[in-house]
């Protein structure tokens, strides 16, 4: 049974590779260069390029959902590391015991809250704040930064999803950063505390400095979450194709949500290309989350064995 | 001795300075973690009060019993549709956790067990959206199960494996080995251990890992979207037959112009939310000695 998802992840990689080869042959590396993302014509009848079949002006391009991705990833870290070192700082060093397993339980609802249901949230609460109050609050104010002066279009768009990702990853940095501080040896801090040091002193020199990889690691496990979340990013992103962000009030789009909003147009294209096309872009997202996952783990696991040996 | 006075008055300020300074700032970091959290207890009330008043103002007892195609109608499909899926990924992830789990705590040698664990680690980390995708070509394409119960089970089962099979070897690992010399000393044979002793013994954790599990698979769309697609009934039939889910509901009723596809989709979010807190707080609960 242990075998299951060897097995697994095995067929899936095989098959997304071969379903993904006909657009490699087609797209070729334009498929990283372009930014334009056209399905082609249906009712015209297919063309042959590099010897695969595809429809008539079709073309593919990943750029700007990679741009998407990566700014909103971005974003959504410069929220939530800072947001989750203070809470897992506040959570070990200045809690009372008795509202410490409520406070943690808390965080861990926001894991729980299903991605549609932050994105419905996006829709009708955030949305509507971001456009009509903190926008052009931003534009006015802050125009002076490079990329804080734009159009601002609606409230979704970079902002927002961003903003979302980073609430949805808040829990998983969390819960690592938090988990690896409490584990630290008692010894330490009363060592600090003997000395006539602060709380903010044990915090800064035993919890801080003693938990750096795992706060490393825990970090690049939220990217990892970040990098394929679906939903909520399809809902508040604006989900445009064909256009790179100008500005941090532009719209925006992200690998997995062109996946789930293209895949349906895709099926009426006889030549499986556009299939074939997002089936690649599916490959690169599972690339780059794998990476950011398991360095995480690594980085992570490590020093939480270390963490075991000093018990 | 004036001078030695006046030194010692002078390293006082000094210190009484340094020592301001340090404890203000700790009470400055201390106030930011406490805003941080006010913050963050805001933010849940916000998001769960939000849903919960729209769903509450929306909500009525003939959503639960009639069924809906996202603009009129009701949940009941959906409602049911996702018990279905969540209970067909059961069916697949929960046998291949548990026995999964004690191969890795109990047979597995350091090298073999650690590549495993390895892919474990890899499954967690394939985006669900890509999952969709591998259910959709293998699934629903390949082994021709169009869009279906079993594929959309599946594709959710396949999701849930790895945290069936990590929580539960965590919990066989944490058996005390002398339970398991007692038991061979009284005679039983390895399967007699791992299936009379072992799985009662870590019958807790593997609770807690359902319960988790089922409370992550129930809020899955992305997954779903092109494995089960959406169905205006109730699904009777295994396969070539689409199931309705209620997280479609609500992504898919928002965008409908009418009021009252508005209004499906808040309750759809008020019962998935709720039936979520539940299982996560029980499973909470049930785990809360460990």
């Amino acid at each position: 049974m242990a075998v299951v998802p060897l097995a697994i992840m095995v067929i899936l990689f095989s098959f997304l590779i071969y379903n993904a080869i006909p657009s490699m042959r087609y797209s070729g590396f334009d498929f990283f260069t372009s930014y334009i993302w056209n399905p082609g014509m249906f009712y015209r009848d297919p063309i042959m390029y590099h010897g695969v079949p595809a429809p008539y002006k079709s073309s593919f391009g990943m750029l700007s959902f990679f741009v998407g991705t990566m700014i909103t990833t971005a974003f959504a870290l410069v929220i939530a590391f800072p947001v989750s070192i203070f809470l897992s700082l506040t959570l070990n060093l200045y809690t009372p015991r008795a509202l410490r397993r409520p406070f943690s339980a808390m965080v861990e609802l926001f894991a729980g809250i299903p991605s549609v249901v932050y994105g419905l949230w996006g829709v009708i609460v955030l949305e509507p704040i971001l456009l009509h109050r903190i926008e052009p609050w931003m534009k006015t104010n802050l125009s002076f930064i490079p990329g804080f002066s734009g159009e601002v279009f609606s409230g979704a768009g970079i902002i927002a999803a961003g903003l979302i990702l980073g609430i949805m990853i808040i829990p998983i940095v969390t819960a690592v950063i938090s988990e690896s501080m409490a584990s630290q040896p008692k010894e330490f801090k009363e060592g600090v505390y003997a000395l006539g040091g602060t709380k903010w002193e044990v915090g800064r020199h035993i919890l801080l400095r003693n938990t750096r990889r795992q706060i490393a690691g825990g970090t690049l496990l939220g990217t990892g979450r970040a990098l394929g979340e679906t939903m909520a990013v399809l809902m508040v992103s604006g989900a445009v194709v064909n256009v790179l962000p100008t500005s941090i009030f532009s719209l925006t789009n992200t690998m997995s949500a062109q996946i789930a909003a293209a895949l349906d147009s895709a099926f009426i294209d006889a030549t499986g290309m556009n299939i074939s096309a997002l089936v690649e872009l599916g490959v690169i997202l599972v690339v780059i989350s794998l990476i950011a996952n398991l360095a995480g783990r690594a980085i992570a696991g490590k020093a939480a064995l270390r963490g075991y040996e000093n018990d | 001795m004036t001078e030695s006075a006046s030194k010692t008055a002078d390293f006082r300020k000094l210190m009484d300075a340094k020592f301001e300074r340090r404890v203000f700032s700790d009470l400055l970091v201390r106030i930011i973690g406490y805003c941080i959290l006010g913050l963050m207890t805001g933010l849940l009330l916000a998001i769960v009060g939000y849903v919960a008043i729209l769903g509450l103002g929306s909500i009525s007892f003939k959503m639960f019993v009639t069924v809906g195609n996202t603009s009129t109608g009701g949940l009941a499909n959906a409602i049911v549709g996702t018990w279905e899926l969540v209970g067909m990924g059961l069916l697949l992830s929960l046998p291949v956790g548990v026995f999964g789990g004690l191969y890795l705590s109990e047979y597995s040698s350091r090298y073999t067990g650690g590549v495993l664990r390895l892919f474990v680690d890899i499954l967690t980390s394939i985006p669900s959206i890509v999952l969709g995708l591998f259910g959709y070509l293998v699934l629903v394409i390949e082994l021709n199960m169009g869009y279906s119960l079993l594929a959309g089970g599946l594709t959710l089962g396949v999701m849930m494996i790895p945290y069936i099979m990590r929580i539960s070897e965590i919990s066989y690992s944490n058996i005390p080995g002398e339970t398991r010399e007692a038991a061979f000393a009284l005679g039983a044979n390895s399967m007699q251990v791992s299936l009379r002793l072992l799985l009662v013994q870590a019958r807790v954790g593997i609770m807690t890992a359902i319960l988790l599990s089922i409370s992550i698979a129930a809020g899955e769309t992305a997954q779903l979207l092109y494995t089960a697609l959406f169905n205006n009934g109730y699904t009777t039939g295994l396969t070539h037959e689409p199931v309705a889910y209620l997280t479609y509901v609500i992504w898919y009723s928002l965008n409908q112009p009418t009021p009252y596809a508005h209004a499906l989709a808040y309750s759809a979010a008020l019962v998935l939310v709720s039936s979520i807190f539940f299982l996560l707080l029980l499973s909470k609960y049930i785990g809360r000695g460990k």
